[in-house]
């Protein structure tokens, strides 16, 4: 028995533990949840088998009757909407603002933190002020508009169905901004400012710069900051119930939010299990990507 | 000669910082420049201002006789080679260096065969498809002098090249450096805080501190005639002794303050009765053979065998000669010195008198 206390205090027995511990975690918590979702999206679950694990095996039915459903192929279009626009918005606005910010004046550091309040903020906090700017009676954004007189009337963003998946988006791109540009700020500081006085006098212009040194020198970055990106998107859960409930008739519905519907309004959970399965095998060649782009850092 | 790069009134503050004050500089076509003094003394300020990276606050840069101030560093065709080599990590080699050719819109084919001849002049044709991480610190600094030598620029500017290899290949880069630099016929600044490379290498000297330029000219002319005590402690190694002494009231010799009666004959006459400091290099303090000028009691003693350093028991005053001593610490010695070699200079200005 001392020998068994001496190990784990002095041995590799406190390592195990500490190891152990967050291995438990894991498997408890993200391992068996995952494959009991698995399990289900390959079994009939209704109201008579939802109390048992083992349930009867339907095969692939599940996945056959999803994308059987009406709605599948809109769903999936929003999806690939709403990743890619909020992506591109997030990247191209979070990099824009990271290389302003790596400019040097006073009060830099400071504004940069603050714009990490949208990052803080829960989603459906963010759900709600965007709901409010984005409303079509007497939202601010349509005020805006149309006082520089890019809009005539009115825009009904969250319940015009040409609009309201892109309210969705405007408001993702917003909460996802800082994080983007937090860590594209990061991958900017840890370039040596001397490549880039040595490009300067090799002749190279701020455009220049920006192609030959800038981007090659933050792939690993960008690469991680596309791949984080596309996870969080698909995740995107609160803003959903916060804007649109993917409505009006699924217009602005994804992917993840379709699944809880599926699950808990419909209860039609080996449906649901089955969205979340398609999209668990997108994230996790997005994360192989992700680890993959870590993995080759080139630092001098 | 020409003037390639002139300096004029150089004035650069951070803030309420001075630190460059009023810098005049002419540096010739084809020379050799070293700009030598302790960290903060503004020299690699003043190499980054010519470089433009750093923009003035007044005064004139001229380069190859166009005012180049406030013009981008990438329109001065200067070259620069970087303490930390500021090599481009995800470039070979061969990018790095025709790097500045492709900017220039120089065809593939030509950028490839400049790259092949510099490599050849340094060395480096082995080398051409390695990334820099790949490469040993001298073989970084090849390629950063390379990327300076392929552009053909109108000056090489140099920011402590040297500091981050160790002592074998500092002496080695230091030749290598040099004879790159006559063989191009090119006009080199070169930044180092060491003054025995700025001795070794240079065909002028500027020595600075606090933004000021207190003196520049030959290397051996520094060492010779220092024009103050700063000048003389800085260059050569070990550093001069300094002691307070005052002038014999025929004016014609010196007793040194602290060390008894004894008297040092000087070469020219000075004021008599008046007080100053007496500069003597250690390596022109000889063991007296005759009468001796002036007594020492021993500290310590270090041999190397080719020379041995002597120190006083109060540390004040060191001195190196190529003859081994049978010494102990604590012996009384005497000391003789040419008095054309001790240098006289001003307790208050510290000028030399």
């Amino acid at each position: 028995m001392s020998r068994f206390f001496n190990a784990l205090r002095d041995g590799v027995g406190f390592d195990v533990l500490l190891v152990g511990a967050a291995l438990l975690f894991l498997l408890a918590l993200a391992g068996a949840p995952l494959l009991y979702n698995v399990l289900m999206s390959f079994q009939q679950v209704d109201m008579f088998t939802l109390g048992v694990l083992f349930r009867p095996f339907v095969g692939f039915d599940n996945y056959v009757a999803v994308v059987r459903q009406p709605e599948f192929w809109l769903v999936t279009r929003n999806t690939l909407i709403f990743v890619f626009g909020s992506m591109t918005g997030q990247f191209v606005l979070g990099f824009a603002l990271a290389l302003f910010f790596a400019q040097k004046f006073p009060g830099a550091a400071t504004i940069r933190g603050l714009f990490l309040v949208s990052w803080v903020m829960p989603g459906l906090v963010v759900g709600a002020i965007w709901s409010w700017i984005l409303a079509g009676d007497f939202g601010v954004l349509n005020v805006i508009l149309k006082s520089l007189g890019i809009i005539q009337a009115n825009v009904f963003w969250k319940s015009d169905p040409n609009f309201s998946i892109w309210a969705v988006i405007i408001a993702n791109i917003w909460l996802g901004l800082a994080f983007n540009m937090l860590l594209l700020s990061v991958g900017l500081a840890a370039i040596p400012r001397d490549l880039y006085e040595a490009a300067e006098l090799d002749g190279a212009n701020a455009f220049q710069r920006f192609w030959t040194i800038t981007l090659p020198m933050m792939r690993s970055t960008i690469g991680a900051v596309l791949s984080l990106g596309l996870i969080g998107t698909l995740q995107q859960f609160d803003l959903f119930p916060a804007l649109t409930e993917g409505g009006p008739a699924n217009t602005s519905n994804v992917a993840g939010y379709w699944s809880w519907q599926l699950s808990f309004q419909l209860y039609d959970f080996a449906k649901g299990a089955t969205v979340s399965v398609m999209m668990f095998v997108l994230v996790l060649f997005a994360s192989i990507v992700y680890v993959r782009s870590t993995r080759h850092e080139v630092r001098g | 000669m020409t003037a390639q790069i002139e300096l004029r009134n150089i004035d650069k503050y951070y803030g309420s910082f001075h630190a460059l004050k009023g810098v005049r500089l002419t540096i010739e076509k084809g020379t050799f420049v070293a700009l030598v003094g302790p960290s903060g003394c503004g020299k690699s300020t003043l190499l980054r201002s010519i470089a433009g990276l750093e923009t003035i606050t007044s005064g004139d840069i001229a380069i190859a006789g166009q005012n180049m101030t406030g013009v981008p560093p990438r329109r001065r065709d200067v070259a620069m080679v970087f303490q930390s080599y500021a090599l481009y990590p995800h470039m070979t080699v061969e990018e790095n260096l025709t790097y500045s050719l492709r900017l220039h819109g120089v065809g593939k084919a030509e950028a490839r065969l400049k790259a092949g001849e510099v490599a050849a002049t340094i060395g480096l044709s082995q080398l051409l498809g390695r990334y820099p991480r790949q490469l040993s610190g001298g073989q970084r600094q090849r390629v950063a002098m390379g990327r300076a030598i392929i552009r053909n620029p109108k000056a090489f500017l140099f920011d402590e090249p040297l500091s981050n290899l160790d002592a074998a290949l500092r002496v080695q880069m230091r030749k290598e450096i040099r004879a790159l630099h006559d063989r191009l016929g090119a006009t080199s600044v070169y930044v180092t805080h060491d003054q025995i490379e700025a001795m070794t290498m240079a065909d002028w000297v500027v020595v600075m501190r606090d933004g000021v330029i207190e003196q520049q000219g030959r290397p051996l002319d520094l060492y010779d005639k220092p024009v103050n005590r700063f000048v003389a402690g800085f260059i050569g190694s070990p550093a001069m002794n300094f002691l307070p002494a005052t002038v014999t009231p025929d004016g014609q010799g010196l007793t040194l303050d602290g060390y008894g009666a004894d008297r040092i004959p000087l070469a020219s006459p000075a004021a008599p009765g008046q007080a100053v400091i007496a500069g003597m290099r250690p390596e022109h303090l000889r063991m007296a053979q005759g009468p001796a000028s002036f007594h020492l009691e021993v500290g310590t003693i270090e041999s190397t065998g080719s020379a041995t350093y002597l120190a006083s028991a109060d540390g004040a005053l060191q001195l190196v000669q190529s003859e081994r001593a049978d010494l102990r610490p604590g012996d009384r010695v005497g000391l003789e010195i040419d008095p054309a070699r001790i240098h006289l200079f001003d307790p208050e200005t510290s000028a030399r008198i």
